[in-house]
């Protein structure tokens, strides 16, 4: 199992949607690495899609976020807990002598996918229905029915015509965030915030489309190969990049940050990055300006997505991180702070703390020796506004202050119809790959037995039959989410082709099977109960959720029609961090919880893994574990997608968990913006993503 | 000794009745005031109307017949247990009105005035026929008198139930820090020295323990946080001002005469404290405990209105207006309703504690001199 499973908890059902993502780079990297920090304002707002760091328990500091993974580094870790210790890069690495360029020619290579964004996703709707109406007609409808919000995402989805005809380039763009920008340089990014500047800013070598599926982007990279073994991935790098500062980017830059990240000191702390799988690399190494090589441990589907830390200029750093390695303190440091050095599309212009930070367009990235190489970016500058309460938030997008945000399910359901939100908005929604679920726990807290009420697959079933799951889409959930079928979305690639059917309430079945698993109201005061070792046990059970009203509302609902069948579930809103100590101790009877989908399927097997860290429920299948770790070395992507579908079937006949609904991306845009496409993890977190977005030419 | 006021002691000869005791008295200034005597009858409609909850909002009868027996499931909504097995054995599941109907056609029912359940939402099959379920966030209407959460509950029924919560919050814990402060006080009054040193200390220790941390302790200890516990806490460590008017009042009242009368005649301790003072120095003493009931009310509304009250599904006053503040301008009735609730309860016992206190105080009696 691997160490790092970067999977977003969503533990509380929350309808803040500030997903944090992470951190490490582009819109073109894999999202969702594992260690999200809450950012200001998420906690604001109940610290929303917070996480719980790594998965090295010893990697995680509570609230403050969370301190790079140590727990592997070798010996010479304990020298450097000193910091005066001199700095030496990459000495988190183990010792490793990579072979010639004459010898990786020998071996035999396979080529990986380059693509173009765009071009994918051009592609991809050429295939979709044509939209029934134009841009002009989408905005002057309501979005109240699925029908309006597939034609308002259909018209305001088309992309901008090929050869950027049609756009209005100097057009200036808004942005909302929920939390400040942390720091300017990617390493130290640790919230939402930070990764929005990491995506305009950035640069990566590896980039994932709409449905997680990877690919190199050829705005980067010319050829991408994987030996056949699978465990050397090489790159050429295109020789037309260029930094801000107008020094070449090279492979030896990839090399430099690898090694950063990699390396200890007492005084460098790198959150969450190496946690997210680049601990997983064994090495790379730049061969000439322009090919680098990633050597892995293993061979394993999920090598390429840990190749997704951010990309620091070699030139910059080299020298000065051994003058200072915590890389803050020095006025050197200070300096490149307010005036990074990056490669993306968009370079930085300012920032007020708590309040912006603006980009601009950097005609470097598209412009090499006066030729256009790659697409110019679509707006001349983007001004990213911190408004960590969300109702402000909303007024400010009323009033075109922002213009574009992330709507809470309440506000899209309330505050958002009246001819105040659509005199300069609109909105839209789209199902993302996150899913809300009861998680039953199987054994006792010390793990040592079998719960006396959940071990048994027949009462969890009861517990799934026995859920009013009408109520919850229809009421609770405004009718805006669609109903759980299990832990994969059914837009996944890796979603079965023989889906269990959708759960229906069925009282009767229910107090069947728990009849069936000895569960009776023997002493007729209207609770069922068994006896356990001569003791007359009661169903009661503790049944913990996050303060959020829909949480509460949810499992005030599951104590409802539980107690319609003689069991007692008590309602226990917990804070966040208790709740998430419950969970790692397996302290509680059962809990409501969700996952955002991780970059890979196989990062699943963190949560359903025999013994495994985020393995709440205590849930065991040596199939499944077995089924896993097939998954994790098949390359082949068809039997991959065989392989997780027969996990997902296995999990839904165990019910660890009652699957409940999938959660939605709801988002208000400015009626001026053009190009939106929602992926597995909303509209920007893919690529293209946020580059697909523009204002026509012709706005009035 | 308190006295009389000159009026009235002509107008007690002129009755030529035996003279009225303290209490008559003061029940009869009580009664001069007319706000005072509002509040009251408020009080105690609003008892009754907590006393008799199950049988003015519910889904469940308050008595059928059933298979020939007769059953009072309405009783359910006391104490969960007080609803007969057969129910259960039969899976009526908590849906009375199609399962009786169902499963024995002869059966009848008496059903409570209003049919609409504070712990969830009437919808499907557990309408009662011919009228629609409930919506979602629906303003008051003929089905729904004070309109519905957002998750569908009738806010009168949750309300009428949430009436249970706030008059029993106020007597119960008041009951408690009475009985403790009467107690603790009568023994430092009366006894004075080492004991009034102790007692006198304990009382400032204890009034330096906020009950609100107190309580969050709780919360986050139990499992299942109820009614009962907020209630203990705001008891025990309410009694400091009960405890330090009964030693005031006890200090004062045992060097009176009629005292050293009766230690003359050879009354313990425990008599003359009880029967003796205690009753002389009640009056000044139920005032603070009709203030610490509405303080009571104001602590538990606050609390379920943040979220940390009683385990939901509570229908109390506060977890009704916490709902309406999200959406303050689509709902104003869950604001109006529970807030006019808390805001008139308080009140009145604010009047009643006033009433009482110029009633009994001879000083503050407008009639005096």
């Amino acid at each position: 199992m691997p160490a790092s499973s970067p999977l977003r908890s969503l533990l509380l059902l929350l309808p803040t949607c500030s997903l944090l993502w992470l951190t490490s780079g582009c819109s073109s990297k894999p999202a969702a690495a594992p260690a999200e920090k809450p950012a200001a304002a998420d906690s604001a707002e109940a610290s929303a899609a917070t996480e719980a760091p790594s998965a090295e328990p010893a990697a995680t500091t509570e609230g403050g976020g969370e301190k790079s993974a140590t727990t592997e580094a070798p010996v010479e870790k304990v020298a450097n807990l000193d910091p005066k210790a001199p700095f030496e890069l990459g000495n988190a690495l183990e010792k490793f002598a990579p072979p010639t360029l004459e010898e990786l020619d020998k071996m035999k290579w396979n080529d990986g996918r380059i693509a173009d964004g765009m071009t994918l996703l051009r592609e991809e709707k050429a295939s979709e229905p044509a939209p029934t109406v134009t841009a002009e007609e989408a905005l002057k409808l309501r979005n109240d029915s699925p029908e309006n919000n597939a034609k308002i995402l259909a018209a305001l989805g088309v992309l901008q015509p090929e050869g950027g005809q049609g756009v209005d380039y100097e057009a200036k763009m808004v942005r909302h965030a929920g939390g400040d920008l942390n720091s300017t340089n990617p390493l130290f990014s640790s919230s939402v915030t930070d990764g929005e500047f990491a995506d305009l800013t950035g640069l990566a070598i590896m980039s994932f489309d709409r449905q997680l599926k990877n690919f190199a982007p050829k705005d980067v990279v010319v050829s991408w190969q994987t030996s056949e073994d699978g465990l050397v991935d090489r790159f050429v790098l295109r020789d037309d990049i260029t930094w801000s500062d107008g020094k070449p980017f090279t492979a030896y830059d990839v090399e430099f940050t690898f090694k950063l990240i990699m390396s200890d000191h007492a005084l460098l702390v790198i959150p969450a990055i190496r946690g997210s799988g680049t601990d997983q690399i064994k090495a790379i190494k730049a061969y000439d300006d322009h090919t680098v090589v990633i050597f892995h441990k293993e061979a394993l589907a999920t090598n390429i997505t840990n190749i997704n830390f951010p990309i620091l200029p070699k030139h910059v750093y080299e020298k000065s991180v051994a003058e200072d390695p915590s890389l803050k303190r020095s006025a050197y440091h200070t300096e490149q702070e307010a005036k990074p050095v990056t490669a993306g599309a968009y370079e930085y212009v300012s920032r007020k703390r708590g309040e912006e930070f603006v980009v601009r367009r950097r005609e470097s990235y598209y412009m090499h020796d006066g030729k256009q190489v790659r697409d110019k970016p679509n707006f001349a500058e983007v001004r990213v506004k911190t408004i960590e309460d969300l109702n402000t938030a909303l007024l400010a997008l009323k009033s075109g202050d922002i213009q574009q945000m992330e709507l809470r399910a309440e506000q899209w359901a309330g505050q958002t119809n009246g001819d105040d939100f659509y005199a300069k908005n609109t909105k839209v929604t789209a199902p993302e790959w996150t899913e809300f679920h009861i998680e039953w726990n199987q054994r006792t807290a010390d793990g040592k037995s079998p719960s006396p009420l959940f071990g048994d697959s027949r009462v969890r079933w009861a517990m799934t039959y026995a859920f009013d799951y009408d109520e919850l889409i229809n009421t609770i959930t405004h009718g805006l989410y669609q109903q759980g079928q299990g832990t994969f979305h059914p837009t996944a690639w890796m979603f079965p082709k023989n889906p269990p059917e959708l759960m229906k309430q069925n009282l009767d079945k229910a107090e069947d099977l728990l009849e069936e698993a000895g569960w009776t109201d023997s002493d007729g005061d209207g609770i069922r109960d068994k006896e356990i070792n001569g003791q007359i046990v009661p169903f009661e059970f503790q049944l913990m959720t996050s303060q959020t009203e829909t949480g509460i509302q949810t499992a005030t609902l599951m104590k409802e029609c539980l107690e319609q069948i003689g069991v007692i579930a008590n309602v226990k809103p917990t804070e966040f961090v208790v709740m998430q100590d419950k969970l790692l101790k397996h302290e509680f009877d059962a809990c409501l919880g969700g996952w955002g989908a991780g970059t890979d399927p196989s990062m699943q097997s963190n949560i359903y893994g025999t013994g495994a860290q985020r393995n709440y429920g205590q849930y065991s299948n040596p199939k499944v574990d077995k089924l896993f770790e097939q998954g994790l070395r098949e390359l082949d992507p068809a039997k991959r997608a065989e392989i997780y579908g027969a996990i997902h079937l296995q999990l839904w006949e165990d019910q660890p968990v009652t699957w409940l609904f999938y959660r939605n991306a709801f988002f208000g845009f400015n009626k001026s913006l053009r190009g939106y496409n929602f992926g597995a993890l909303g509209p920007f977190k893919y690529n293209p993503g946020f580059t697909s977005l523009f204002v026509p030419a012709a706005t009035p | 000794m308190l006295t009389t006021p000159p009026e009235v002691e002509t107008m007690l000869a002129e009755s030529a009745e035996p003279s009225a005791g303290f209490w008559f008295e003061s029940w009869r200034r009580f009664r001069k005031r007319k706000l005072a005597v509002v509040a009251l009858t408020f009080v105690v409609a609003l008892t009754a109307i907590a006393a008799t909850a199950p049988l003015i909002a519910g889904t469940r009868p308050i008595v059928t017949r059933y298979k020939g027996e007769l059953y009072f499931p309405a009783l359910w909504y006391y104490n969960r247990s007080w609803e007969n097995p057969i129910f259960n054995k039969d899976r009526f599941r908590a849906n009375y009105i199609a399962s009786l109907q169902a499963k024995d056609p002869e059966s009848w029912a008496i059903w409570p005035l209003v049919y609409q359940d504070p712990y969830r939402r009437v919808r499907g099959d557990l309408v009662w026929p011919d009228t629609p379920e409930n919506p979602a966030n629906g303003p008051p209407s003929r089905y729904n008198w004070f309109g519905t959460n957002s998750q569908g509950f009738d806010v009168f029924a949750s309300m009428v139930h949430g009436a249970q919560t706030a008059v029993s919050v106020g007597f119960v814990s008041m009951s408690i820090a009475a009985a403790i402060g009467i107690t603790l006080g009568a023994l430092a009054g009366y006894f004075g020295g080492w004991i009034d040193t102790i007692i006198s200390r304990i009382i400032e220790v204890v009034m330096c323990i906020p009950s609100l941390v107190l309580i969050l302790a709780l919360v986050a200890l139990l499992d299942r946080v109820t009614n009962f516990h907020l209630m203990v806490i705001v008891g025990c460590t309410g009694w400091t001002g009960i405890a330090r008017l009964t030693r005031a009042e006890f200090m004062k009242l045992k060097q009176l005469e009629f005292v050293s009368a009766a230690r003359a005649m050879g009354a313990g301790s425990t008599r003359i404290m009880f029967t003796h003072i205690l009753r002389n120095s009640l009056a000044p003493v139920l005032v603070p405990i009709t203030f610490g009931i509405a303080d009571a009310i104001l602590i538990e509304s606050g609390l379920s209105f943040l979220g940390f009250g009683a385990s939901p599904p509570n229908p109390s006053w506060g977890t009704l207006l916490a709902a309406g503040r999200n959406s303050i301008e689509q709902t104003w009735w869950l604001i109006v309703f529970p807030g006019a609730a808390i805001f008139l309860t308080v009140l009145a016992y604010n009047l009643i504690g006033e009433g009482l206190q110029e009633a009994t105080d001879p000083r503050l009696r407008q009639d005096a001199h």
